[in-house]
């Protein structure tokens, strides 16, 4: 079997473990379930592993079904391994596996006669996160799409048995099904124009059409971008990432921060370089300052939440929204330069996000909570998590070596001095408020606060009280709490977290995300590469390597990140800003106000691509 | 947001999404051309795989990994809904009662219910043939099996539908789909791959691969609605709220959550103390 051949198993592969685990569920003992679908994950992301060591030359392409076009028109999907795909398709695997050994006899209830469900969920997301990387075409990569959504809303609402649960998967759906009518829309118009599905395909007729793009690809841009700007979690349509985030069970936050979101990234980038990158598509400029506008309202507003929060899994959604608005900021250089440095960054970010999600998984399940005041000090004595918290708030920060830090360094050369103090900051203060949280709650530094459930704090503040959510009076995940931590829990997160060190430590991945980034933003070279013309090869860049301002601006963050946890363990309990209250009364719950802000996202970003 | 707020951001919103969708419609190709660079294609290689329907051919050989991703779409609500809409701790299962049915409803619906099966899968058999196919014939064959429910009970329903081998035909379709895929990588080309005979154009053995794949979604399709019913049916019937719910005055038992509970003995049973009370899940009572 060769390279191509091999590319539809990482759907397929996952796909049937799914089929077998359904159908076998009510023999098969949970430990066995729970033990196939680890084999199944580990064994897709073995094989996309292998893919990736295994290439040489050009990308494998394969066209399913064997509908490889003649003379130029087909009617088939391709698959494109290329190094990207690839390389996403094997960040899915590994955190699959690592959420899947996180959960390991997790959970307390499988429904009945289902043993195998929540593995089978979370293969079944795993296959559709795999396809929606490799695919070349733009209404596959929509089918994929509507699968991960599909999938992440029932492992959102997993703990039925709370009706905030069932409300935060609610809006997750609501929110990413308009996003996803936003999308269809956008590949209907590109479909009327030119009669293509294939990324590379859609890309050639544009650019064959005299008097480059018009106002039809604009807008088909707009709305395509939009369902994928969802899924990303860009301000302002992100609503729904915090509400999940704070009620989905901890391994499906995990990989919901640690890839799911990031996707919709990838996926903006991937249709942007292959469709509209040419001639016949958007001036750069336009897409520039609409992703740069984006990424700036977005990291601003999801630091300032992050520190506001004292739940701690909502307090690592916000450090997420934050993240995405760094990367959307640096993407939007549109340079290979940018790219590397955004794909080490969301690499390592990946290993620290989902390492941190997976402590916060063990703090529900120890203690029945998740709030930084009721927990206070006592954390004391579960090292392995303090030590979890602790160097993965260094790593959010940009400590080097962590790969966070590289990809950091990287985005703040190929976006400019300005921005850099964009990344500086918003890195010390979702850096700082995981380290508050570690100083708080496993040293039991400074003061304790209000109660959580006191009268005094609700009748000193009662406005701020109704906006709060304080994560105290959590169902511990596995049914009941924990008297030690599990080597599998924190296995996984120490594992997740020597990840993101290796992201800054490897000089090979780091020559390979480079050459990646190069043909990943070559237009004319990936349609050449599934069309199977010929095409000048990418303009290769020197490869990705850490530099003494970089390191210097780590620090710095680091050092700014330390002074600001500083300060906010000594202020703990202290009432909220007055200024934050619209902020946090925008983040209401209600899903008519999350769809107002989301059709208005739309329009001010059309109006920033006009 | 306050109500009005709301509306007024909803307002902005959609106003410039309209203004959006205004410019860029008005750039289409005009509506109802005679020639389409897709469709014309597509047709082409349907008849060249001697598929009479040529949405067969597109969904099940062209684009063939669209529906694999539809089917896996299908088979992960369907696995969704089992988790959401489980068993849990707080509740317990009742027994439903029997329930009386109007005469010409129940012979209307046990004569009806052979036919409609049979038609279910006449349309899924035809699917490289005629309009119809797996996902149309598989849902009219699941809406057979639930006259059951209307000519005679819940009672008489579950006695027919173990959802246990439904779960287990659901599965095997989703697997069958997949592994007919596999055949083309046997065959030493691309996955899914049309490597069967092709067969005489225009017969029921015609097409290769489409109508396999075909019943393969027509035996997931149709396990999978029956197991999605199945799941809001016993909501709606069977499964109570132990607890809260119980330790209510008799006589407060509300309403909503029953709709649809055609045996429902909860509702208006003044003297039952210890009686089932029935609400939905994140009933609006």
């Amino acid at each position: 079997m060769t390279a191509a051949q091999a590319l539809p198993l990482l759907v397929v592969l996952p796909l049937t473990g799914a089929a077998l685990l359904v159908a076998a569920g009510r023999w098969l003992p949970r430990y066995a379930a729970d033990a196939f679908g680890c084999a199944v994950a580990a064994a897709t992301a073995a094989l996309a592993c292998l893919l990736l060591a295994a290439r040489s030359g050009s990308a494998p392409v394969e066209w399913v079904g064997g509908r490889r076009p003649v003379h130029g028109s087909g009617v088939g999907i391709s698959l494109v391994g290329d190094r990207a795909g690839l390389g996403l398709a094997a960040l899915v695997g590994v955190l699959v596996v690592a959420a899947l050994v996180h959960s390991w006899r997790f959970f307390d209830e499988p429904p009945s006669g289902q043993n195998g469900a929540f593995p089978a969920l979370v293969l079944i997301f795993q296959a559709g996160m795999g396809g929606f990387t490799l695919t070349g075409d733009l209404f596959n990569a929509f089918v994929f799409f509507e699968l991960m959504g599909v999938i992440s809303y029932a492992l959102t609402g997993y703990r039925v048995e709370e009706a905030r649960a069932v409300q935060g998967a609610l809006t997750f759906g609501f929110l990413n099904s308009v996003g996803g009518y936003a999308t269809l829309l956008g590949i209907g118009l590109l479909y009327a124009r030119t009669g293509e599905l294939g990324f590379a395909q859609i890309g050639a007729r544009l650019d064959a059409r005299p008097g480059g793009g018009d106002a039809l690809v604009t807008g088909a841009l707009v709305l395509v971008a939009t369902g994928l700007l969802v899924k990303a979690a860009a301000v302002p349509f992100h609503f729904w990432l915090p509400d999940a985030h704070t009620v989905a069970p901890s391994p499906v936050c995990m990989l919901l921060s640690g890839v799911m979101v990031q996707l919709g990234l990838y996926g903006v980038a991937r249709v942007y370089w292959t469709v509209f990158a040419g001639p016949g598509g958007v001036p750069e400029q336009a897409v520039q300052r609409a992703l740069l506008a984006l990424g700036v309202l977005t990291a601003v507003t999801g630091a300032l939440l992050c520190w506001l929060q004292r739940h701690i899994k909502r307090l690592l959604a916000f450090s997420t929204i934050a993240h995405t608005g760094l990367f959307l900021v640096a993407l939007s250089a549109l340079t290979p330069d940018a790219v590397s440095g955004v794909a080490l960054y969301l690499l390592a970010h990946a290993g620290v996000k989902a390492a941190l999600f997976a402590g916060a998984g063990v703090l529900v399940s120890r203690f029945g909570s998740v709030d930084e005041r009721e927990l206070h000090g006592r954390g004391r004595g579960i090292w392995g998590v303090a030590a979890v918290f602790g160097l993965g708030g260094l790593a959010l920060a940009g400590l080097p070596p962590f790969g966070t830090a590289l990809g950091k360094a990287l985005c703040e050369e190929s976006a400019g001095p300005a921005a850099s103090v964009l990344f500086v900051a918003v890195s010390a203060v979702t850096g700082g408020a995981v380290l508050r949280v570690t100083g708080g709650v496993f040293l039991g530094l400074g003061g304790r606060g209000a109660p959580a459930d006191g009268g005094r704090a609700a009748r000193a503040g009662r406005e701020q009280q109704a906006e709060e959510t304080s994560g105290a009076g959590e169902e511990p995940e596995t049914g009941v709490r924990l008297t030690r931590v599990p080597d599998t829990m924190l296995g996984s997160a120490a594992a997740l977290l020597a990840g993101g060190l290796a992201v800054g430590c490897v000089p090979a991945l780091w020559r390979a995300v480079g050459e990646t980034a190069g043909a990943f933003t070559d237009h004319a070279g990936y349609a050449a590469s599934v069309l199977g013309t010929t095409a000048t090869g990418p303009v290769l860049s020197a490869p990705p390597h850490w530099s003494v301002p970089g390191v210097g601006l780590g620090l710095l963050s680091v050092v700014l990140a330390l002074a600001a946890a500083a300060g906010g363990v000594r202020a703990a309990g202290g009432r909220r800003p007055r200024w934050s209250l619209p902020l946090r009364r925008l983040h209401s719950g209600h899903v008519g106000d999350y769809v107002a802000c989301a059709m208005v996202g739309i329009a001010l970003f059309a109006l920033l691509l006009w | 947001m306050s109500p009005r707020t709301r509306l007024w951001v909803l307002a902005c919103g959609v106003a410039g999404v309209a203004a959006l969708l205004a410019v860029t419609v008005w750039r289409l190709p005009p509506f109802g051309g005679a020639r389409h660079p897709y469709g014309e294609r597509a047709v082409e290689a349907a008849l060249a795989s001697r598929v009479a329907n040529a949405v067969a051919s597109v969904n099940f050989d062209q684009r063939a990994f669209d529906t694999l991703g539809e089917q896996a779409i299908l088979f992960g609500s369907v696995l969704g809904t089992v988790v959401v809409l489980r068993q849990t701790r707080d509740e317990r299962r009742v027994e439903p009662e029997p329930a009386g049915v109007a005469g010409p409803v129940r012979r209307y619906a046990l004569i009806a219910l052979p036919v409609v099966l049979l038609t279910g899968v006449y349309v899924v058999a035809h699917g490289q043939l005629s309009p119809g196919g797996g996902f149309q014939g598989g849902v009219v064959a699941a809406t057979g099996l639930h006259l059951l429910y209307v000519a005679v009970d819940y009672r008489a329903l579950k006695r027919v539908r173990s959802v246990h081998l439904f779960t287990l035909a659901d599965a095997a379709g989703e697997a069958g789909y997949l592994l007919l895929g596999t055949g083309g990588l046997l065959a030493g080309t691309a996955y899914l791959t049309d490597v069967l005979p092709l067969g005489t154009f225009g017969t029921l053995a015609s097409g290769g691969t489409v109508p396999l794949l075909n019943a393969a979604i027509g035996v997931e399709v149709a396990a999978a609605v029956v197991v999605l019913l199945a799941r809001f049916l016993d909501q709606a019937i069977e499964i109570v709220t132990s607890g809260e719910e119980g330790d209510r005055a008799p006589g407060t038992d509300g309403a909503p959550g029953t709709g649809g509970a055609r045996p429902a003995g909860g509702t208006g049973r003044a003297d039952g103390a210890d009686g089932p009370h029935r609400t939905g899940r994140g009933g609006a009572g």
